[in-house]
């Protein structure tokens, strides 16, 4: 059954290997690996997603009465309502605190957040040159520039509250911490309760204008 | 008239060089792609600048436009520990070793802890078309401690520590490096229009079982200029 054809009888036994070709058909084959190849790239997802990241403070006992709510004296207090709308203030809250609107672009926020930061940002320009300068190898003043420039965040002046109604989404917050991020404001918080009645009516007045 | 002599067989072309490329990259996107688990929905996720890539491990809480939570734990050894212990606290029995182990594989989740039994009946298939609604959590400050959500957080804390420090201990024991960013760390996927003040409850009812720290998950947007 299985035996080797031998070539067909007679002729001295002198075999003759037939010219065949020795050619496969790849066609199958090239279906195939092209039908894989589309499937896995057409699957695959590059670019992965990235986190930003946020730290809470510990949940405060609401009876304790050694916890103040901290006073804020020349903070800016960042309001985010429905819509998208964000106002925001200097200082601190009374009847006549000027409550002002903005916006989520780079001439609005972020701008203001550029000018109210900027000794800390011109510092951290410095340092960052510095560090440029410093030699690879170098790690001691590296290390150094680096412990320098936490110094300088720690002792920034400027803090940022942000404030939200119950209309203010996700992606709202998310878009003033990275204002965070981008503009370098060391001292932000998100708080949670919501906006104090003076605020509330002031947004209002704000609106209808 | 000069003849044409037309080739008689079919013309070949030596299809090699392509086959190897193919297969190349066959291989290069078998070997890079990594499937995830089927997510029981799909969310539109803000974008920011920051470059940081998302951990190893995670805890993740996904939550969708109305608030509703679904969580998955991406390693899976710690998955089914927390489920272990999920079911001795709410008493939810009938669950078979192999189901807790398959559950690990299932990705996110959005059930009660007495849904979790029939859905680990269903076939993988049916399991897409399952309607999963919501991991319960209760805001009311006196009944956070009561939900499922904030004792899914409480284990996961517990496990991923216990789990660190197994580790730990093993690296030291072959003397080996340890690598610490394998630590199991909570982050939060929320939809771009979610209320911030659903995210806020989920985020208490964290703070409750003492993780101060998120990485909300978002996607890529260029750097400004500076």
């Amino acid at each position: 059954m299985a035996e080797i054809q031998q070539s067909g009888g007679g002729n001295d036994g002198k075999k003759r290997a037939k010219k065949q070709s020795t050619r496969v058909d790849m066609t199958p084959l090239v279906d195939l690996a092209f039908l894989l190849l589309t499937f896995f790239v057409l699957t695959s997802t590059f670019s992965k997603p990235k986190v930003l990241r946020m730290i809470f403070p510990e949940k405060l006992e609401k009876d304790n009465p050694n916890v103040k709510p901290p006073e804020i004296k020349d903070g800016l207090t960042i309001l985010l309502t429905a819509n998208d709308n964000i106002f925001y203030y200097v200082g601190a809250l009374n009847k006549e605190t000027e409550v002002i609107r903005t916006d989520y672009t780079k001439n609005g926020f972020r701008k203001l957040l550029i000018e109210k930061n900027a000794p800390l940002i011109d510092k951290l320009k410095k340092l960052q040159l510095e560090l440029a300068d410093a030699k690879e190898g170098d790690t001691a003043t590296r290390n150094r520039i680096e412990r320098q420039a936490k110094d300088e965040q720690m002792k920034s002046k400027l803090v940022v509250l942000v404030k939200h109604d119950k209309d203010a989404t996700y992606e709202n917050i998310i878009d003033v911490v990275d204002e965070f991020l981008i503009t370098q404001v060391a001292k932000y918080f998100v708080v949670d309760p919501g906006l104090d009645p003076i605020e509330a009516a002031k947004i209002q007045e704000q609106l209808s204008n | 008239m000069p003849k044409v002599n037309m080739p008689r067989s079919t013309p070949a072309l030596d299809m090699t060089p392509m086959v190897d490329l193919a297969f190349l990259l066959v291989t290069f996107f078998m070997l890079t792609s990594s499937f995830r688990a089927p997510e029981p929905i799909i969310l539109d996720t803000p974008t920011s600048t920051t470059e940081q890539q998302i951990p190893k491990q995670v805890f993740l809480v996904m939550i969708d436009e109305e608030g509703r939570a679904f969580v998955d734990i991406t390693n899976a050894a710690v998955k089914s520990k927390v489920l272990k212990k999920m079911m001795s606290q709410f008493k939810s029995g009938g669950l078979s070793d192999e189901d807790i182990n398959k559950f690990a594989g299932v990705g996110p989740v959005g059930l009660r802890m007495a849904e979790i039994p029939t859905f680990m009946e269903l076939e993988s298939t049916e399991r897409t078309a399952y309607e999963q609604r919501v991991i319960p959590y209760d805001t009311a400050a006196s009944k956070i401690k009561n939900s499922e959500l904030y004792y899914w957080a409480y284990f996961t804390k517990i496990e991923a520590h216990n789990d660190y420090k197994e580790r730990e201990e093993e690296a030291k024991l072959r003397n080996m490096e340890f690598d610490k960013s394998n630590y199991i760390q909570f982050s939060i996927k929320a939809a771009r229009n979610a209320k911030w003040d659903k995210i806020q409850y989920i985020i208490d009812v964290f703070r409750e079982a003492k993780v101060k720290e998120f990485q909300m998950i978002t996607g890529l947007e260029n750097a400004p200029e500076s």
